[in-house]
């Protein structure tokens, strides 16, 4: 599909990412977000981390400036008309998102990740995040097996 | 704006974003030799060792799996780490896909508080109210000139490498905030300038838990734990070792010394 155009955060900078490989010919982008750079005055030797990153995702645009502007700048340069990116828990991630929608009519699909260990709802239901022990001892023995498949 | 995306070798890199994240460059100008990527990361993956990292991860010489920096920016899954580890140590894996747990469980309050990380989870078990924390980062601690050996140390390397190993967080969390009384959030805006595997989550929340804020009572050491497992390298080399070592008392002296005023038994062990 020529529509999507793939968004690139730093929650996940995998060549394998979902997004990635449910559109393997589409153009994906990354922006360097200026007021998170400014805002937790990141220094030189963390966005050279994330760069390398970077340059191992094939055919990778790299910018930097306003998320939102600059995807909707990509978008408009490639004939996209839709972004698709992976899942992220950061807040920014969601105002992003929203705004992309409200200001571009860009609407965003976000594709889960592999969660840590595959839970059912009731296990799921059990956690409390209270306290480290109240969330790991329900899980543990879930999480310790490498056979995933006695779920029944 | 758009950014080059090919370059010859990696100082070529470096030198463009010298020039492209002026502001970065002028604040903190340093690179660490750990290299960004998938390829990095898979043989970062491929070096662990479940058995000896769950043997000697206290320690600073350590097998710790230097993993965190490419969890943090998905360059692998949480998930592939735990399947990688488990299929190769089994049952000797359970300390590190533990630590991965940890992780996750960090993420999971982020999901569910969002900005909130960056508040008090609780009230203080240090007998002292927030406003008698200072707000600011003291320069000596980031610059690394209180002529204390072992945080000198790990300032340094927290700004030349971008790393620290996680006894070291520690040490130098529960130095900023119960000897020198400096609140939680102005060390762990600090660490996330610096440390490559900066997140939000894992970061504010494990300070918190230092700070007592996340936790039932404050994390503190002393002089012998901090000798013991780093090979009293910093100790050898540190003029206050016998002039005034702050670290250097029982449990309970610090306890009276660092929370005269809290109200219950604070001690760690």
């Amino acid at each position: 599909m020529k529509d999507v155009l793939i968004w690139i955060h730093g929650d996940c900078l995998n060549p394998h990412s979902p997004a990635l490989l449910a559109h393997p010919d589409a153009p994906r982008v990354f922006v360097f977000d200026e007021e998170v750079l400014a805002h937790y005055r990141l220094s030189l030797k963390r966005i050279a981390f994330m760069y390398e990153c970077l340059l191992e995702i094939p055919r990778v645009e790299i910018r930097k400036g306003q998320v939102v502007a600059e995807l909707a700048e990509a978008a408009r340069e490639q004939g996209c008309t839709r972004i698709v990116t992976v899942e992220s828990i950061a807040p920014r991630f969601a105002q992003l998102r929203a705004k992309l929608q409200r200001e571009h009519n860009l609407p965003v699909e976000v594709l889960p990740l592999e969660p840590f260990a595959e839970l059912s709802q009731t296990e799921q239901a059990r956690i409390e995040l209270k306290r480290f022990s109240r969330y790991w001892n329900p899980i543990k023995a879930k999480a310790l097996a490498l056979n995933q498949s006695f779920d029944w | 704006m758009k950014l080059k995306t090919v370059f010859n070798h990696r100082d070529e890199l470096i030198a463009y974003l010298r020039e492209t994240f002026p502001d970065a460059a002028a604040r903190s100008p340093e690179i660490a030799d750990t290299r960004g990527g998938r390829k990095a990361a898979e043989a970062a993956l491929a070096q662990i060792k479940p058995e000896r990292y769950a043997a000697t991860r206290n320690h600073l010489k350590g097998a710790v799996t230097r993993l965190a920096a490419y969890l943090r920016h998905g360059v692998l899954t949480l998930a592939e780490a735990r399947r990688a580890v488990l299929q190769r140590g089994g049952v000797k894996a359970e300390k590190l896909v533990t630590e991965f747990a940890w992780r996750d469980y960090w993420q999971r309050v982020y999901a569910q508080i969002g900005d909130g990380i960056w508040k008090d989870r609780e009230s203080l078990k240090t007998g002292w109210r927030p406003t008698d924390y200072a707000e600011k980062l003291p320069d000596d601690i980031a610059q690394g000139t209180t002529g204390l050996r072992c945080m000198d140390g790990f300032a340094d390397e927290l700004r030349q490498t971008g790393y620290l190993h996680n006894h070291a967080r520690m040490w130098l969390a529960a130095y900023v905030i119960h000897w020198r009384r400096v609140r939680w959030q102005a060390g762990a805006a600090w660490f996330l300038e610096h440390l490559l595997d900066g997140d939000p989550a894992s970061n504010n929340l494990s300070w918190q838990w230092v700070a007592s804020t996340f936790a039932v009572k404050p994390y503190y050491f002393n002089r012998d734990n901090l000798e013991q497992f780093t090979d009293g390298v910093y100790c050898r080399a540190c003029q206050r070792y016998r002039n005034g070592c702050p670290f250097e008392a029982t449990y309970d002296e610090l306890q009276t010394r660092l929370f005269p005023r809290a109200s219950e038994r604070v001690s760690n062990r």
